[in-house]
C-alpha cells in the first residue's frame, strides 16, 4: 500500500521561551492510502494541532511532513494551496460555516476555490447534498439549521471536490448518537466503497473503532499505534449498523 | 477562485453590512459629486470662453498701453500714502499718451504689421430715419479682420472698406425701428457728434453728424452685451475727426492706447520690445486668462473642499474594510484552510474597497448630472436666456471616467492595508478566532 502522508521528527510548539507550551513532541507515523485511521486522546493532548500539520494547515516547529513521498516543506504556497483545494476535504471541529450564506453557497465554497468548471459546480453540490441528505434545504440560510444539519453540510463541503483524503475532527463531537452515527455511516461508506481515506480525530472509542488503526495520543506523544481487531470493529460496526437501519427506515417512513 | 467569483463574492459581502457601506459610499459620494460638478462646471465656462474667443478671434490682435498709464492707476488704487518726490524726467502727474512718433517706432519692431491709434470716439446718440427717438451709443471698434463677431445676421463691419461701417446689437433693431434684423441691414443710421473744441465756444451749436452703412447684426454674447456697438476704422476716423475739429494737431494726434496686429509667433519678442519702450501689451488671451483665472480659483477652493472630503472618505473605506475583516477572520480563515491562496484574500478585499470607490464615484456623476441639468435649465430661463448656446454644466465623458478611475484607485490604495491584513492571516489561527 501507498504512503500518502508521513511525519518525521513532527513538533509543535506554542509561545516563546518561558511561555512556551511544546503542543507536540515528535510525532513519527505513516498514513497509508485507503486507510481510516482514528487519532484519540484526552482533551489537550495535541489532536487537532496534529491533525492541522497533517492537512498542511499548519507548519510544525520542527520535523518534516512528507505528502506521497514529497518534502512539504519545499513545496511552494502554490503548490500547498491546491493539494488542500484539490485533494483534501477538511470537518473542522466547529462548523465554520458563513452564516449569511445558503447552503447551496456553503457547500460550493470549496468548488470556487478549486476553480471549478461552472457547468460542474451545480451538479457537484447537488450531489454533495444529496448523499447528506439535504437536498431540501439547499436554499436555506446556514445560520437556519439545526446542529446536526450543520454538521451534514460540513461534510457535504468536505466531499463535494471528491477528495483522496478527508480530515475530521471531531465529527460527530456534539451530535446526539442517532445524527453521530448518520455521519459516521457517511464517512465510512465513502472509505469502504470510494478509497478515501479518512483521518478521525474524536475521543469516542466507539467511533475510533470503526476505523482500521487507532493512534493514541498524550501530552504530544504516541502512546500507541495499533491495528483495530476484526472482532472489536464488528462489534462497534453491528452497533452501528443497527442504528443506521433504524435511520434509514424513519427516513424511508418520512418519503412515503 | 477565479475573478468573476471574486468579484462576485466582493460585492455580496460589500452589501452585507448595508448601512456600513451605504455610509462608506455617501462619504465617498461627497466628495466625487463636489470634484465632478465642479470640474462640469469648469468644462462648461472655459468651453463657453473659448466659444467666445473664438468669436473675438485674433490670435494676431494686440491692444498697446503706456506702462506709465498702468502705474498711474495702480498708485491710485493703492492704499501706500507715501509722497514721491518729484522728478522732472519720471513721474510727471500728465496722463501718458502715445504720439505719432511713437506709433512710427513700434511700427519698426520685428513681428507687427499694423498699428492704429485706439481713439475712444464717442457719440451723443445714434438715429435712423424710420423715427424721430435718440438713443445712446458706445463704440467697440473692429479695427482688424482677424476679430470675429458672432453674427445674426449680415457681416461685421468690414476693416478694409473705407466705408463708414457700423454693426448692430438686437435691442437696438427695435428701438431704431426696423422690423427685423434682416431689415436693417444695408440701412444707415446716423450718429450725433459733439465738436468739443466748439462747444467751449457756442455750447448750443456744437453737435455735427455723420452716417454709417449696418452691415450686420449681432448675436448676443457675454463678451458682446449692452450697447456696445462694433464699429470699423473707418468711422471712427470720421467721428473722431468731428469730434476733434479745431483741436491741436499735437492734441489731435496723440492716443492712450494702439491696437494692431501682430505675427502670433513673435509675440515674445514684440512683447519684450514694447516693454523696452515702455509699453504694455494686451492679447485677447491675456483679457481671457484673467476671466479664466477668477474661475479656475473659486474651482480649485472647490476642488480643495472635494479631495479633502475624498480623503476623508478614504479613511472611511480603510475603517470599514478593517472591521470587515475582523468580522470575517473565520471566514478568510476556512477560505485560506481550503486552499485560497494570499494573493486571492488580498484581491477579493481590495475588489471591495475598489467597488466603494466604483459606486461612490458613480453615485456622484449620477447626482451631479441631475443637479447640471437643473442648473442648466434653471439658468437658461433666467440670467443665461439670452446664451442658448452657453450650458454652465458640460459633462465631458472621458474627464468623468478619468474621475472615477482616479477615485478607484484612491479606494484601492486605502484598501490596501485591510486587504494586507487579511492576507496576512494564519488559517489555524483565524479558525481559532472566537
Ligand atoms: N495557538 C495556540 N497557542 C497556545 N497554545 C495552544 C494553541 N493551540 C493549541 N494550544 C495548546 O496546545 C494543546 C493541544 O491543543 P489541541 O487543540 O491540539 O488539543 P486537542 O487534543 O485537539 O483537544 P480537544 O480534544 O479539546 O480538541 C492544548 O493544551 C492547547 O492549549
Ligand atoms: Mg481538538
Amino acid at each position: 500500500m501507498n504512503v500518502v502522508i508521513e511525519t518525521k521528527g513532527l513538533k509543535k510548539t506554542y509561545g516563546k521561551k518561558s511561555s512556551a507550551f511544546h503542543a507536540l513532541k515528535g510525532i513519527d507515523l505513516k498514513i497509508y492510502e485507503g486507510e481510516s485511521v482514528a487519532i484519540v486522546g484526552k482533551s489537550g493532548s495535541g489532536k487537532s494541532t496534529l491533525m492541522h500539520l497533517l492537512a498542511l494547515l499548519d507548519t510544525p516547529t520542527s520535523g518534516k511532513v512528507y505528502i506521497d513521498g514529497k518534502n512539504t516543506t519545499d513545496m511552494s504556497n502554490k503548490q500547498l494551496n491546491s493539494l488542500r483545494s484539490d485533494r483534501f476535504g477538511f470537518v473542522f471541529q466547529q462548523f465554520f460555516m458563513n452564516p449569511n450564506d445558503t447552503v447551496y453557497e456553503n457547500v460550493m465554497l470549496p468548488l470556487k476555490i478549486a476553480k471549478t468548471k461552472y457547468s460542474e459546480r451545480r451538479k457537484k453540490v447537488e450531489n454533495a447534498l444529496k448523499i447528506v441528505d439535504l437536498s431540501s434545504k439547499a436554499k436555506n440560510k446556514a445560520t437556519d439549521l439545526s446542529g446536526g444539519q450543520k454538521q451534514r453540510v460540513c461534510i457535504a463541503r468536505a466531499i463535494v471536490n471528491n477528495p483522496e483524503i478527508i480530515f475530521a475532527d471531531e465529527p460527530t463531537g456534539n451530535l446526539d448518537s442517532a445524527t453521530g452515527d448518520k455521519i459516521t455511516d457517511l464517512l465510512f461508506d465513502l472509505n469502504h466503497n470510494h478509497g478515501v481515506t479518512l483521518v478521525l480525530v474524536t475521543h469516542d472509542e466507539d467511533l475510533a473503532k470503526l476505523c482500521n488503526r487507532i493512534i493514541r495520543i498524550a501530552d504530544g506523544k504516541i502512546i500507541d499505534d495499533y491495528a483495530v481487531k476484526k472482532s472489536e470493529q464488528t462489534s462497534a460496526e453491528k452497533r452501528h449498523e443497527k442504528v443506521a437501519a433504524e435511520v434509514k427506515a424513519k427516513n424511508e417512513e418520512k418519503k412515503k | 477562485m477565479n475573478l468573476l467569483d471574486i468579484i462576485k463574492s466582493a460585492n455580496h459581502n460589500l452589501f452585507r453590512s448595508k448601512t456600513r457601506t451605504f455610509l462608506t459610499i455617501l462619504a465617498i459620494f461627497i466628495g466625487s459629486f463636489t470634484i465632478i460638478l465642479n470640474s462640469a462646471i469648469n468644462a462648461g465656462v472655459n468651453s463657453y470662453i473659448d466659444s467666445q474667443v473664438e468669436n473675438i478671434g485674433g490670435d494676431d490682435y494686440i491692444e498697446i498701453a503706456p506702462t506709465a498709464l498702468y502705474d498711474q492707476l495702480s498708485s491710485m488704487m493703492s492704499s501706500d500714502s507715501e509722497v514721491k518726490e518729484y522728478k522732472p524726467d519720471k513721474n510727471s502727474g500728465e496722463t501718458a499718451y502715445i504720439t505719432n512718433e511713437d506709433l512710427a517706432k513700434i511700427r519698426e519692431i520685428d513681428g507687427i504689421k499694423k498699428i492704429t491709434p485706439y481713439h475712444n470716439v464717442t457719440a451723443e446718440y445714434i438715429e435712423s430715419n424710420l423715427n424721430d427717438k435718440k438713443f445712446s451709443v458706445l463704440f467697440r471698434i473692429f479695427a482688424d479682420s482677424s476679430l470675429h463677431a458672432d453674427m445674426l445676421t449680415g457681416t461685421q463691419p468690414s476693416s478694409d472698406d473705407n466705408k463708414p461701417e457700423i454693426m448692430l446689437n438686437p435691442s437696438y433693431v427695435e428701438a431704431l425701428g426696423f422690423s427685423s434684423a434682416e431689415d436693417a441691414v444695408g440701412k444707415t443710421v446716423k450718429f450725433g457728434i459733439k465738436q468739443t473744441a466748439k462747444c467751449y465756444i457756442t455750447p448750443d451749436n456744437c453737435i455735427a453728424t455723420t452716417e454709417a452703412t449696418i452691415t450686420g447684426v449681432q448675436a448676443n454674447g457675454v463678451l458682446s452685451t449692452g450697447n456696445m456697438l462694433g464699429i470699423n476704422q473707418a468711422l471712427s476716423d470720421d467721428i473722431y475727426d468731428l469730434m476733434t475739429v479745431d483741436t491741436p494737431d499735437n492734441i489731435k494726434d496723440r492716443t492712450m492706447f494702439a491696437t494692431g496686429t501682430i505675427d502670433p509667433d513673435k509675440i515674445d519678442n514684440i512683447r519684450s520690445e514694447l516693454k523696452k519702450l515702455g509699453y504694455t501689451v494686451t492679447t485677447i488671451k491675456d483679457e481671457v486668462g484673467l476671466i479664466r483665472t477668477f474661475f479656475d480659483v473659486i474651482l480649485v477652493v472647490f476642488n480643495i473642499f472635494g479631495v479633502i472630503a475624498l480623503l476623508a472618505a478614504a479613511i472611511g473605506i480603510i475603517n470599514t474594510l478593517f472591521m470587515s475583516v475582523q468580522e470575517r477572520t473565520r471566514e478568510i480563515g476556512l477560505e485560506k484552510a481550503l486552499g485560497m491562496s494570499k494573493g486571492k484574500i488580498f484581491l477579493s478585499f481590495s475588489i471591495e474597497a475598489i467597488l466603494l470607490g466604483f459606486w461612490g464615484s458613480v453615485v456622484g456623476i449620477i447626482f451631479s448630472m441631475i443637479i447640471g441639468y437643473i442648473g442648466n435649465t434653471i439658468a437658461h430661463n433666467s440670467f443665461l436666456a439670452d446664451f442658448p448656446t452657453f450650458n454652465l454644466v458640460k459633462f465631458d465623458p472621458l474627464t468623468m471616467l478619468t474621475i472615477v478611475l482616479v477615485i478607484m484607485l484612491i479606494a484601492f490604495l486605502a484598501g490596501t492595508l485591510p486587504a494586507r491584513k487579511a492576507s496576512k492571516k494564519n488559517p489555524i489561527d483565524a479558525l481559532r478566532y472566537e
